[in-house]
């Protein structure tokens, strides 16, 4: 039940989930239009098995939430951006390899 | 989850994608096996068009990829595929796994399999600070982000259907859209009235020759000299490729660099019915094997759709 592991969130909880959450929290901003978001998705999910209790891993659909990606100054997606205690840690964008998202994850938690 | 969508009955049991040497040897083989085949895509687009060829088997001495690519056209045509030269702007699955393309001009055509053989374009400018920009101004998808873009101005810069394509969704959201054009558009004419109906302005004969600013994209330089305030600068060349055409289906991508579609040895991608052959699986970027994978493509989607419609006939 890997898939469990991530979650989602919108405008209104951002603050509470990803904000003020008690550990590093990776946000994949998506819509379901994005052919490269798609592409991306299976390795999201599978991430947020990996790091599970050590790093929170949330999807937000920018479609249905756009106050957080314009705060954030998104202006392509997919972005991945690595949140630890409220700061933007880590930002990639574009889609990228696994192991690419994994070494911004490992940066951090070190 | 038992919703009713109206079923559309395939017109076609095998659709390609591409017309260069996979997508003709996929044309060829399909429409041998008796498969209703229509081919998209232009061929001067392939990347064998202006190659010299003279390392496929069986063919002695040096031909042009144009001489081979009009060969193919005839080949497959003769064999009863259909050729349209227009690129495909779309993809969409549609009830009980058939498919369905939107080209360049609007037209959309449905079959029970897809072979994506659109080969593959290199992304980027290769401009100093492009990649730095990437997210904050520049963007390689305007499906993806034109929506960050509202009322913005703009500039999409590529000479084919993507670009193109682009500007058009980009006219009816931004405040004002300009598309860079190298040498001449290679696009269908509904699609250039749907520029002029979008009032794009063309930019013909220029090139971007520089990218302005750090944070965030401020303007670019042209090859004339000329500098255009930007917000956002769009690039896509050629052809829509694997990432919006394919991804977008659902269909794996190598997980290193997401560029090129995973196949198995039927060239079956992980969707049921959506084959892939030719550079978009990947180098060795060869026309033996494109020829060789596009056999393989299009018998595997031939068999699989003729399966299909016999048995949607028998039950329908």
């Amino acid at each position: 039940m890997s898939g469990d592991k991530l979650i989602h969130v919108t405008d209104v909880e951002f603050e509470s989930q990803v904000l003020k959450a008690d550990k590093p929290v990776l946000v994949d901003f998506w819509a379901s239009w994005c052919g490269p978001c798609l592409a991306i998705a299976p390795a999201i999910e599978e991430l947020a098995g990996e790091y599970d209790g050590k790093v929170v891993v949330a999807k937000m659909d920018v479609d249905k939430s756009p106050a957080t990606p314009g705060r954030y100054g998104i202006r392509a997606i997919p972005t991945l951006i690595l949140f630890k205690d409220g700061q933007v840690v880590e930002q990639i964008t574009g889609a990228v390899g696994k192991a690419v998202i994994e070494s911004a994850i490992n940066k951090a938690l070190s | 989850m038992d919703e009713k969508i109206e079923k559309v009955i395939p017109s076609y049991d095998v659709i390609i994608l591409g017309t260069g040497p996979a997508g003709l040897q996929a044309a060829i083989h399909a429409a041998r096996k008796k498969a209703r085949v229509l081919v998209l895509g232009r061929p001067e687009s392939s990347s064998l068009y202006k190659a010299h060829i003279e390392n496929y088997c069986c063919v002695p001495g040096v031909k042009t990829g144009e001489e081979l690519l009009l060969t193919g056209m005839q080949q497959a045509e003769y064999f009863g595929a259909e050729l349209l030269k227009e690129d495909v702007v779309a993809t969409a699955a549609l009830q009980d796994e058939a498919y369905q393309v939107t080209t360049e001009s609007g037209k959309t055509y449905s079959a029970y399999t897809l072979i994506i053989s659109t080969g593959v374009t290199r992304k980027g400018l290769g401009l100093k600070g492009e990649k730095d920009l990437v997210g904050r101004g520049v963007s390689y998808c305007v499906d993806c982000d034109a929506n960050f873009y509202r009322d913005a101005v703009v500039a999409v810069a590529g000479d084919g259907s993507a670009a193109a394509h682009g500007a058009v969704t980009l006219s009816k959201i931004a405040k004002e859209v300009t598309l860079i054009i190298t040498k001449d558009l290679k696009v269908n004419p509904a699609l250039k009235a749907e520029l002029e109906k979008g009032n794009v302005i063309m930019a013909a004969g220029s090139k971007v020759k520089e990218l302005r600013g750090t944070d965030k994209l401020d303007a670019v330089i042209l090859s004339d000299g000329t500098e255009l305030a930007l917000d956002g600068l769009f690039i896509e060349k050629g052809a829509k490729g694997a990432m919006q055409l394919a991804a977008f289906l659902g269909v794996s991508l190598d997980p290193g660099k997401f560029t090129y579609i995973v196949t198995d040895r039927k060239q079956a991608t992980n969707i049921p019915g959506v084959y892939a052959a030719g550079d978009i699986c990947g180098p060795p970027f060869q026309m033996a094997k494109a020829v060789g994978e596009g056999c393989v493509a299009g018998l595997s989607a031939g068999g699989f759709a003729l399966k299909k419609r016999r048995k949607e006939t028998q039950t329908g």
